[in-house]
């Protein structure tokens, strides 16, 4: 084969390569563009555990569990803190299952925003999500998919939408609206916890017939201790 | 058409993919502990693309193939012949597919921009337009001698 030819053969196979790849890409982006998604693609870890650990529990607000129980558990959190996400994870199901399933206590989440400013959006985001019933859901999903603190990802709105969609909010354009104004609320946790003398999270206080009003005990650190703490407030 | 020396595009190829090794390997090792590569003037959206299901390929962080990419094209500028020059076109060409594609993601599906993924698909472009002017200026030709840059 001379040289001409060689070349000739080689460009053949060029052009056929790049109409190949042209081809490929094409096909790729129109199978997307109709699989749907609308910037809330983002993938999403534990979604069934939290279903499932949720499942039918009353959820008003931002409070789990039957509203009359006569403990209230008050959890003061940052959505972006891990010590909080392992709470929720290792300690937290236990209660739920048990303490909160049989209407004895009820859990509270409060936003404390210590981490950075980002906190306060996400915490307004699932303000708004627990408008319409899926708060915890809301919270542990966003939990269990949390990135680098301070990275910028918990004031993203297409990763708390996504969050949202998958906790369930169904009307996703009231959520949105509802969020930007929730923001005080957010403030107003805060400020709280800082006046229970609160300085690092999860941080939690009991309210019960045994306790004095709300009744801080910081983190406890164990189920058994904390099981303690929920036994003393009754 | 004159085509510059393909010494010297063999030396634009090997800085374009050193340079994307770099990238791709930052981003590879910003994101291997569940984090992100961190965005210039405090974008967010390197984080909003590294959280997306788009970031792996069967398990394996598309960085890892941006990688192993790179390499086989600085591999592929240090030979001057038909199988470099014709094996660096078909890498660089899926290379930049594969950005144009992610590209289209980024843009329309993610909604989001990662400074880092940009920069890798400008470098796989000029590395696929590089490759292809190295095939079609040099393919077929004989085997160069060695540069002496």
């Amino acid at each position: 084969m001379t040289d001409a030819e060689r070349r000739g053969r080689l460009l053949q196979f060029a052009a056929g390569a790049a109409f190949l790849a042209l081809a490929v890409v094409l096909v790729l982006i129109v199978i997307n563009a109709s699989s749907g998604g609308d910037g809330g693609d983002t993938k999403l870890e534990g979604a069934a555990p939290v279903n499932q650990l949720l499942a039918g529990l009353p959820q008003k607000g931002m409070t789990l569990g039957d509203p009359k129980a006569p403990v209230e558990l008050v959890e003061f959190g940052d959505l972006q803190c891990p010590v909080c996400a392992a709470y929720s994870e290792e300690i937290l199901p236990s209660i739920i299952e048990n303490q909160v399933n049989n209407g004895q206590v009820r859990i509270d989440f409060r936003n404390f925003t210590i981490i950075s400013q980002e906190s306060v959006p996400a915490g307004a985001a699932a303000l708004a999500a627990g408008k319409q019933g899926r708060g915890w859901n809301f919270v542990e999903l966003f939990y269990r998919n949390q990135g680098s603190e301070a990275s910028g990802y918990a004031d993203d709105d297409a990763f708390l939408e996504s969050v949202a969609r998958g906790a369930g909010v169904k009307n996703l354009a009231k959520w949105n609206a509802e969020r930007a104004k929730l923001t005080p609320e957010v403030e107003k946790t805060t400020e709280e916890a800082r006046s229970l003398g609160f300085d690092g999270t999860p941080s939690f206080a009991v309210k019960g017939p045994g306790a004095g009003g709300l009744e801080p005990i910081g983190t406890p650190r164990s189920l058994e201790d904390l099981e303690a703490a929920l036994e003393a407030a009754e | 058409m004159s085509y510059p020396s393909e010494g010297t595009l063999r030396r634009a190829i090997a800085f374009a993919a050193a340079l994307g090794i770099g990238v791709a390997t930052y981003i590879a090792i910003a994101e291997s502990g569940g984090g992100s590569p961190v965005c210039l003037a405090g974008g967010h959206g390197c984080a909003t693309v590294a959280k997306s299901s788009y970031s792996h390929v069967g398990g394996v962080n598309i960085a890892i193939f941006g990688i192993v990419g790179y390499c086989l094209l600085l591999a592929s500028a240090f030979f001057a012949n038909d199988l470099a020059r014709f094996g660096g076109f078909l890498v660089s060409l899926g290379g930049f597919g594969y950005s144009v594609f992610l590209t289209y993601i980024e843009l329309f599906k993610i909604e989001a921009v990662c400074q880092w993924c940009v920069a890798s698909a400008i470098l796989m472009t000029i590395l696929f337009l590089l490759s292809a002017t190295r095939l079609i200026g040099f393919g077929g030709t004989a085997e160069a001698l060695p540069d002496r840059a």
